[in-house]
């Protein structure tokens, strides 16, 4: 990874980090946000652990500290319940930014396991979650259609144009 | 009324009697279910979590195949909603987001046109066949029954998506009381259930679902009613883990509200269906029973 554009720079950095955020899709938000916390006051995982504050993870954004934000965990942390949605007085949309976040994140291969498995799945089999060979024999027998219909030649012509499993097989 | 039904990833896969209580109940309304073929993934918010494109051109694939079918799209979990209801709204407000989404659809000759609208099985339920007309299908109300409705984050929210309104709770809490229940109020109804966190940080996601809990046990309900299977497998496996974990002991049985319908309506959950919960429905089968 390019340690001079991961790293942050005070001040030069700062608005270039802020505007990469902004210009990634779901992340305009983060140029509209007040800090004044109300997101925090919304968020079920705020409330639980300290670990996680959405105002503080934004201002860390507007700080232009790239890296933390972006090599760190804490972004995944919200659950897109989009409660900080509905009550921003900014309409800024701090769940959306979450995701302008984990995109940039992803990017830069930082993909929690869970989520690569997720995605693999996706690829080979057209979901996220594949019934067992044990559900099949249950979806038959309780009269459901054993054969779910998936595109999966078709879902992986569009996720091949997106890039999409360039994208999954990055590492930190 | 037909709608174009959009099953899922987890129904199909592990919540066997949320799809077969739809099944039964919704053409006994009237509403002709027509499976989707050829779909893939909704791409729910991990899949979000990684690339915008990948996520608007999956959702949009199914949706195009909506569009063919001329049907409107039923869903039943809360996650395939809100990622299917974004796409549409999205790509029908944004032409350039269109045009640059239609790009990526042309390589297997799809193209979204933005006829059709997206509705979860609630709305249809509300909006299509009427309070009034699920309250007749029943047959045997349970009176003194007190459950705990939790309607999952993306039925109601974000609100724009929705006209500004939170329509979803208040129609999911009329649907529930027509089976003659009574929806009791208890603290974070509105929260989220802490499944998302699941393999992010699960002591966190634990503390999540066990604040509900908690506020459900404060209520007394005798089942909590889900129409997430998200939120299902969170409040139900959940408190199997909760108990293993943090040495907490629940007990609430969790019923899909298709499940709480079916009965309702006459139809008793078979065998197989009462195995399928982790936490054993004997307790509040029986007060069914006594209430008639």
């Amino acid at each position: 990874m390019d340690e001079a554009k991961v790293g942050a720079f005070p001040a030069r950095a700062r608005a270039d980090f802020m505007h990469e955020v902004a210009n990634t899709p779901r992340g305009r938000g983060v140029l509209l946000c007040i800090q004044c916390g109300r997101c925090t006051n919304s968020c079920p995982v705020a409330r639980t652990t300290d670990e996680y504050n959405p105002r503080k993870l934004v201002e860390t954004v507007i700080l232009g500290l790239r890296k933390e934000v972006l090599l760190g965990n804490l972004p995944r942390y919200c659950l897109s319940c989009f409660t900080c949605l509905d009550r921003c007085p900014q309409g800024g949309d701090i769940g959306e930014v979450m995701f302008a976040i984990r995109n940039l994140a992803a990017k830069e291969g930082n993909v929690p396991e869970g989520i690569i498995v997720q995605a693999k799945n996706l690829f080979e089999t057209g979901r996220v979650v594949t019934p067992t060979r044990m559900a099949l024999i249950q979806r038959e027998r309780y009269g459901l259609s054993k054969d779910i219909s998936i595109g999966i030649d078709e879902a992986q012509k569009i996720l091949k144009k997106t890039s999409f499993v360039e994208l999954i097989s990055k590492k930190v | 009324m037909k709608y174009a039904f959009f099953i899922g990833c987890l129904i199909p896969a592990r919540e066997l009697g949320y799809e077969i209580s739809v099944r039964k109940i919704m053409p006994l309304f009237g509403v002709e279910l027509v499976d989707m073929e050829n779909v893939n993934c909704c791409a729910p918010f991990s899949i979000q979590s990684l690339d915008y494109a990948s996520w608007l051109s999956l959702a949009a694939r199914n949706l195009c195949i909506a569009e063919e079918m001329g049907l409107d799209v039923l869903t039943l979990c809360n996650d395939c909603y809100e990622s299917l209801l974004m796409t549409n709204t999205l790509l029908k407000e944004n032409k350039e987001l269109r045009e640059k989404v239609n790009s990526v659809l042309a390589t297997v000759d799809k193209e979204f046109k933005g006829k059709i609208k997206v509705k979860h099985f609630i709305d249809v339920l509300y909006d299509d066949v009427g309070v009034e007309n699920v309250k007749n299908a029943v047959k045997t109300p349970f009176h003194g029954l007190r459950v705990g409705v939790q309607p999952g984050c993306h039925l109601t929210k974000p609100k724009r998506l929705h006209f500004g309104e939170r329509i979803g709770i208040k129609a999911l809490d009329e649907l529930v009381k027509a089976t003659g229940v009574k929806s009791v109020d208890f603290e974070r109804k509105e929260a989220c259930c802490g499944g998302p966190m699941r393999g992010i940080n699960d002591a966190v996601a634990l503390q999540v679902a066990k604040q509900k809990l908690d506020g459900l046990k404060n209520a007394g309900v005798d089942c909590i009613v889900t129409v997430c299977p998200f939120c299902y497998l969170e409040l139900d496996l959940g408190q199997l883990e909760i108990k293993r974990h943090l040495n907490v002991e629940y007990n609430i049985p969790v019923v899909h509200f298709a499940e709480l319908l079916k009965i309702a309506m006459g139809m008793p959950l078979e065998d197989w269906e009462i195995r399928s919960h982790k936490i054993p429905l004997a307790k509040v089968l029986e007060k069914m029973k006594e209430a008639k």
